[in-house]
């Protein structure tokens, strides 16, 4: 009979361990979900701080990768269950459905009490990206719906030692496209690779061509040519895409770049494989990781013409928004307030050799975290246009820039073919109206 | 017309042949456990740099250290624990379902099986917002509970399938002797069937128990506790947006592969026999 019994006794042990595991949360805790994986422990430390200093617990809950984050914030968003703090990532119009959803709390009363003293803190651009203005395109009530926890650009990076070893001056990086193209045949008769990138990644391509589209022809014109009034047949766009050519017919590129994703050229990169890379802000850190003794410095993208300033595509490098729902909102942008200030925000720099989103924390920053501060105000971003491309003649572009790179297309005909996606996405918006 | 000897050369070169082609297909198999393993013992620069299989300088606190920032010791027991339940659960829903679709005679018993068989082409992540939401009115997110029945759910079209096939595979005569002998339906299943099908539930105990520890993404979706989270997790504090702790991560791996090799070697036995006795047979 007793053994007859064990299952039984099995069962009811398994069920009463079972039915105690709901979380028990207490009622002043902040929750906040994040997916910066390599900065939880930083954040951690942030939250007992804050914990001492106010008696509010924070509860920072970390769900990696992205992808699997996005998943769990847009399943929580449709249950109700979203916690005090979290982050959208992707697109300004993805930020923009869960604000219309309900799910994102104006803080613009916060941001600009006594006088804006909290705007003022922060870097202009990567506050933008969260802020809505009247009239804007995705219907969203004017408004700022989350606050940058640090700050990032995009820019290009060279190896001061393969600099010396091809006979280029390290502290003289190529300025000018012509340079550029001289620099990589000197690598280049040295057995030195040339630019590396993820390019298999097509937004990095999206970001060169745009660097370019924005030396050549100026907002005006790319402005023009989203509203369908530009063609993307025009010579400027045209030769937007042979500066690609000329770059494969150069041998200015790494092997394998066109397909190759980030982390890869981040490692051929730090192991002095490629004279050049193109990386955000953050790479500072993966380098550092890498290869902390490489010798490199901080460029912008070669010039191509004198008309119109050089841009760079930087912005928040990632952002906290405060739950509409919550019954903690306030003290959930209070917490906020209390992370991008000044001491916590030298704080994350230390930690995370990742740029502050406030401006007053960039002391002690490493040279090459300065270099990129520099130029911070050089940056532009998509979500900050006031008009947005059709995502198929995005797509169309960099897809067809990756055929360029490996001789399918001619600039010219990607042009033509870019243009007959554009006009087809035109003749539907249209139809739509 | 060949002679002995030419006839022994040709059958020596073509075994040669498979030999090599063998080992060659295993070093494929072997080599990234290999390279996992070498680069668990590696520093963060020299793990794309020293490309060697026996590092010079081996890192052997990267396990300590993986076990103690991965948090293993919760993850561990918590893999072990959810592993455990929802085999189990699958075992017992499958076998009796299996053994029902095999034998008994039902209405709808075909339609029934190809439903179930059907849930095999949507996978979990395909169903995640609605899961969560079923869940959540159920009020079972973040409990294990909400970890283990969709688990359960997940591995039971394959599991049933596989154990509907050797069931049907057993002779009847066995049951009717048993019948005779007195033995009622849940008799013939409990004690005759199940017994025979051991090779057979090997392998749905290997395939699930592999799938269970390597789950991720469901539990990153009805979780949000450290303390029930499984042993993936430990991993991913090591893999960021930006930043891979590789010597980390590669000794975490291996410390998270050992239970299923483990698993593997003891019931590998009934695994070469389950297969070979037709349970993965359509």
């Amino acid at each position: 009979m007793t053994h007859r019994k064990k299952p039984w006794i099995l069962g009811v042990y398994l069920a009463a361990l079972l039915a105690g595991c709901a979380q028990k949360q207490n009622s002043s805790q902040l929750t906040i979900w994040h997916w910066m994986s390599d900065r939880e422990d930083t954040l951690q430390e942030l939250a007992g701080r804050y914990e001492t200093a106010t008696g509010i617990p924070v509860r920072f809950e970390l769900f990696a990768p992205s992808e699997a984050y996005s998943q769990k914030v847009k399943a929580a968003a449709q249950t109700n269950t979203l916690p005090d703090v979290f982050g959208v990532l992707g697109e300004k119009r993805d930020l923009a459905s869960f604000i219309l959803s309900g799910h994102v709390a104006n803080i613009a009363e916060e941001i600009n009490d006594q006088e804006g003293a909290w705007r003022k803190l922060l870097f202009e651009k990567p506050l933008l990206m969260n802020e809505f203005d009247a009239g804007n395109g995705y219907g969203v009530p004017v408004g700022t719906y989350g606050v940058p926890l640090d700050v990032m650009n995009i820019q290009f990076l060279y190896n001061k030692d393969l600099f010396r070893q091809a006979g280029l001056d390290p502290n003289k990086p190529p300025v000018t496209w012509r340079d550029f193209l001289a620099a990589n045949a000197k690598l280049k008769e040295k057995g030195i690779q040339g630019l590396v990138s993820g390019w298999g990644e097509i937004w990095l391509i999206e970001c060169l061509a745009s660097n370019f589209a924005w030396n050549i022809m100026g907002q005006d014109k790319i402005l023009a040519t989203l509203k369908g009034k530009v063609l993307y047949t025009d010579s400027d766009w045209v030769r937007v895409l042979k500066l690609f050519q000329e770059m494969r017919d150069q041998g200015a590129l790494a092997e394998g770049v066109v397909t190759m994703i980030n982390k890869r050229a981040e490692q051929i990169f730090a192991n002095g494989q490629a004279a050049f890379a193109m990386n955000g802000s953050w790479c500072v850190n993966v380098y550092h990781g890498m290869n902390p003794s490489l010798d490199y410095g901080v460029m912008l993208p070669p010039r191509v013409s004198n008309t119109y300033p050089q841009v760079i595509w930087g912005g928040a490098g990632s952002n906290f928004m405060v739950n509409a729902k919550s019954v903690r909102k306030e003290q959930a942008a209070a917490f906020l307030k209390w992370l991008t200030a000044k001491e916590q925000q030298v704080y994350l720099a230390t930690q995370t050799r990742n740029l502050p989103s406030n401006r007053e924390a960039l002391v002690d920053l490493p040279p090459i975290l300065a270099e990129f501060v520099n130029d911070m105000d050089r940056t532009v971003h998509p979500s900050l246009m006031p008009l947005a491309e059709f995502p198929l003649v995005t797509e169309a572009m960099t897809k067809g820039i990756q055929s360029i790179l490996i001789g399918e297309k001619t600039p010219e005909e990607l042009a033509a073919q870019v243009q007959a996606v554009k006009d087809r996405e035109l003749e539907k918006q249209m139809a739509q109206r | 017309m060949y002679s002995v000897t030419q006839y022994r050369a040709k059958r020596f070169g073509l075994k040669l042949v498979m030999q090599l082609f063998c080992a060659g297909v295993a070093a494929t198999c072997l080599f990234p456990l290999f390279w996992m393993a070498a680069s668990s013992l590696k520093t963060q620069e020299t793990v794309f740099s020293d490309f060697s299989l026996l590092p010079s300088n081996p890192q052997w606190l990267n396990y300590v250290n993986a076990w103690t920032k991965g948090g293993f010791g919760v993850y561990f027991l918590n893999s072990i624990f959810y592993s455990t339940v929802v085999v189990v659960g699958i075992v017992l829903i499958s076998s009796l379902a299996a053994y029902a679709f095999a034998r008994l005679r039902f209405p709808g018993r075909q339609f029934f099986f190809i439903l179930f068989l059907a849930t095999m082409m949507i996978p979990i992540p395909g169903a995640f917002i609605a899961l969560y939401v079923l869940l959540n009115k159920l009020g079972l997110i973040n409990t294990h509970w909400g970890y283990i029945l969709p688990q359960i759910n997940g591995g039971l079209a394959l599991s049933i399938f596989l154990l509907k096939t050797f069931f049907e595979k057993l002779p009847k005569d066995l049951e009717d002797s048993a019948r005779i002998d007195g033995c009622t339906k849940w008799g013939i299943y409990w004690h005759l069937a199940m017994p025979l099908a051991k090779p057979a539930i090997a392998v749905v105990v290997i395939f699930n128990v592999l799938a269970v520890w390597n789950e991720y993404l469901l539990a990153m979706l009805v979780l949000t506790d450290k303390e029930l989270m499984p042993l993936q997790r430990g991993l991913m504090v090591f893999q960021g947006a930006h930043i891979t702790q590789y010597p980390l991560l590669m000794a975490g791996m291996t410390i998270s592969v050992i239970p299923i090799v483990v698993v593997y070697l003891l019931m590998q036995r009934y695994i070469i026999e389950g297969i070979t006795a037709g349970a993965i047979k359509g």
